[in-house]
């Protein structure tokens, strides 16, 4: 965790509002798109550019329980709804029908895209240009968080030192590790009250609460090309939203699932779904062509 | 015109319960910092450096009754508006842990600017140009939480001065940084009061590494200020390792004892933190004597802290063994005494371990008279001065009666006065045969209280040598 961003994306270049549209959009119409071809968009773009952003280590890795769980709920829907009408497989009083584990496959990839979006708009709206855009709407909230987010491994650590104290002086050390939690605990306390006693007084001295309008530093400026992108991606997303429910309207699991088909309707979501990783691929060529 | 005067002023913390009549703290004091000085502060913990400090700053002032008038550039300070007070007057505190608000090095940098609501453009342009003087770009969007302690205390700095105040107030700013962090911080500080003409106030106990830079310093004492000349005022300061009583043969057969079982031993110890994370410790191997006191030294970061971790048991070496005769019987004291204070009095804080180390009250209080803590009773140990927490901590393990002491920068923030306390209590230590380990960057501590100096580098002891073999033959440590 030593700097802040540990990776490079297309939306570097952009202030944080337009990726947090952007996952914001993809994130929702995941989620409400119930159809195997819209289902198969979304994790298909989640995934590449989880692979093109997070690296395939880390995507591998989370992929380990992701995949057993798209074929558990695959496997556990059947089980609890008994529909359909093309019969797989009779066990005992159940009926195991085709129809039922479609949706559950259908419904366990939907769950992991939805959770690999996530992922990505972590990797990518880091915990500071987040905060940048709530800065001006809510300054307190916004100055809150940030404190708490540098005291969280601080505390983390002391948590740590506080530990080795208490057990490192035998003829004292506490029995059980009730005792012992405790113990920590109380320790941890009155550090750290006594730490925001002081940290209290440098806040003063450094001007808190002298004024009642805080100004507001941003490191990230709204240019105009970050207005033009936003509104391109609202455009994409309206669109791809449109068609996607047009799909999903025309499509249902039980009793019979419709034929599906090649459609036209289908691209923008395409787009939409893959455009960071598109975008994170021409830089790449274009830095191999320099380099 | 002075930056900072003080006319005839005294102060008096209010009465309470312990004390009904409190002695002032400071009385007709009267000093003039000239504009562009850089003044010392200097005097033992508690002599009143931080209040006389903080009463220049109303805002962090502490609650009690002031007589007389503390005027800024000619202006009483109580007469400030809460924005000119930030833009006239700067303070900058000991603790690089608890001064920094924000979690990232540019939001800290803006904090003081955005609470005084300045203009954006100028904001950008002052944390900018603040940046730039102080080289921080390579970190400017780096968390705060990732950085080292000299550099959240060179934050803490820069981001006082992202304010432009004229005059900057130092409360023993160096107190908890190893000796090349704290010349990097003052080499800071200096720049800052040569180029760009601010009037700087240290209040210190240990004022030698500042002496070339500061031009006028003035004493504490007995809650009176005087000026006095910068070698007077570093000499009076200065700790005298001769001033410890002369080391002593242990009592006949411990050293024969010692040859023959360690008290602690490390043997090819391997140590890291995680699977990922470098070797910290690689094929380290230490013998700790009965009897003695060994002493590790070491760069910042070099392992002094996971070596002594690793002696008292609290981590275990990946590979290699440690032999802990003493498990039964030791004691640990971790780089902050805050780690292990936590009851409200000093007598409490002593008597928690009682029950379990089997001691009384008539320890305690034979304990507190022992470290001259017995004034200090009633009072609630957070509340002591850094060095006189140290001395809580340091007597709570005493009492505990270890045969084993394993401390961790035992004389960090320590004054003169406490360090000689604590070098002679830990020769007692040795004359009674208890072995002690400790890691430290204080040489002058180390030529007065140890038999053997170890020095850390690259995970493994490069040399163990006696103190005095260690000084004559280093090119980089001195006394």
């Amino acid at each position: 965790m030593l700097t802040m961003r540990d990776t490079h994306t297309a939306f570097d270049t952009c202030h944080p509002a337009v990726p947090a549209a952007y996952f914001a959009a993809a994130i929702l119409i995941a989620i409400f798109a119930m159809q195997p071809v819209c289902v198969a968009i979304s994790l298909a773009g989640a995934l590449a550019f989880s692979f093109a952003a997070r690296g395939w280590r880390r995507t591998l890795k989370g992929l380990r329980w992701q995949l057993p769980m798209v074929a558990l709920v695959a496997v556990a829907n059947p089980l609890f709804s008994a529909s359909g009408s093309t019969l797989v497989a009779q066990l005992g009083p159940m009926a195991i029908y085709q129809e039922s584990i479609a949706y559950g496959a259908c419904a366990g990839a939907l769950l992991v895209a939805v959770v690999l979006w996530f992922e990505d708009a972590a990797c990518v709206l880091t915990q500071d240009r987040l905060l940048q855009l709530g800065a001006r709407a809510l300054p307190t909230v916004t100055l809150v968080t940030s404190m708490a987010a540098q005291m969280v491994p601080q505390l983390l650590d002391r948590a740590q030192t506080v530990r080795a104290a208490t057990l490192a002086t035998t003829a004292a050390a506490p029995q059980g590790s009730r005792d012992r939690g405790v113990r920590v605990a109380d320790q941890l306390m009155s550090w750290s009250m006594e730490d925001s006693i002081e940290r209290a007084d440098a806040m003063r001295a450094r001007g808190w609460g002298a004024t009642d309008c805080r100004s507001c530093y941003l490191p990230d400026s709204f240019r105009s090309s970050d207005a033009l992108a936003l509104a391109g991606i609202v455009l994409l997303a309206a669109a791809s939203a449109l068609l996607v429910s047009v799909a999903c309207s025309q499509w249902r699991f039980y009793p019979t699932m419709p034929r599906l088909v090649a459609w036209w309707g289908y691209v923008p979501y395409m787009v939409l779904a893959l455009l960071p990783t598109l975008l994170d691929l021409g830089q790449r060529i274009r830095w191999g062509r320099v380099a | 015109m002075s930056a900072l005067e003080f006319e005839n002023v005294s102060f008096t913390y209010p009465a309470t319960d312990t004390e009904p009549h409190p002695a002032p703290v400071l009385e007709h004091v009267s000093l003039a910092v000239p504009e562009g000085a850089f003044a010392l502060l200097t005097g033992s913990t508690g002599s009143g450096k931080s209040t006389l400090l903080r009463l220049a700053k109303p805002e962090v002032a502490p609650v009690g009754t002031l007589v007389g008038h503390v005027l800024a550039f000619g202006k009483d300070v109580r007469t400030l508006s809460p924005v000119e007070s930030a833009q006239t007057v700067g303070l900058v505190f000991q603790s690089p842990d608890s001064q920094i608000v924000c979690d990232t090095v540019w939001h800290e940098m803006a904090f003081g600017l955005e609470n005084l609501g300045t203009p954006v453009a100028e904001m950008r342009r002052r944390v900018a140009e603040t940046c730039m003087f102080f080289g921080m770009e390579p970190w400017f969007r780096q968390k705060t939480a990732s950085l080292s302690g000299g550099q959240r205390q060179m934050l803490a700095l820069a981001a006082t001065l992202a304010m432009r105040p004229r005059l900057l107030l130092l409360d023993e700013p160096t107190s908890m940084l190893d000796p090349v962090a704290e010349k990097d911080f003052l080499a800071m500080l200096f720049r800052a009061n040569r180029e760009l003409g601010v009037t700087v106030v240290v209040a210190t106990h240990a004022p030698e590494p500042m002496r070339v830079v500061a031009t006028c310093a003035f004493r504490v004492e007995d809650g009176h200020v005087s000026e006095l000349s910068l070698e007077k005022a570093v000499a009076a300061c200065a700790f005298r390792p001769e001033e410890v009583a002369a080391k002593s043969v242990p009592a006949s057969g411990k050293p024969a004892a010692g040859g023959l079982t360690p008290a602690l031993s490390l043997r090819d110890a391997w140590f890291r933190y995680g699977r990922d994370a470098d070797w910290v410790l690689r094929g380290l191997d230490l013998t700790v004597p009965e009897g003695q006191v060994t002493a590790i030294v070491g760069g910042n970061g070099s392992g002094k802290t996971t070596l002594l971790q690793l002696a008292c048991g609290s981590l275990a070496p990946q590979r290699g063994r440690v032999s802990r005769p003493h498990a039964a019987s030791q004691a640990y004291l971790p780089q902050s005494p805050r780690a292990i204070l936590s009851a409200q009095t000093v007598r409490d804080e002593l008597m928690l371990w009682s029950k379990g180390a089997g001691y009384g009250d008539a320890q305690v209080t034979a304990m507190m008279g022992r470290l001259g803590l017995s004034d200090v009773a009633a009072r609630n140990p957070l509340d002591l001065s850094g060095g006189q927490q140290q001395l809580v901590a340091f007597a709570k393990l005493l009492l505990t009666k270890p045969d084993l002491l394993v401390l961790d920068e035992p004389t960090k923030g320590l004054d003169a006065a406490a360090r000689t306390k604590l070098a002679r209590l830990v020769q007692e230590l040795r004359q009674e045969g208890r072995s002690v380990l400790l890691a430290t960057h204080d040489l002058a501590f180390v030529s007065a209280v140890a038999d053997s100096v170890s020095l850390l580098f690259d995970g493994a002891v490069t040399c163990t040598e006696g103190p005095d073999e260690f000084l004559a033959g280093s090119w980089l440590y001195h006394v």
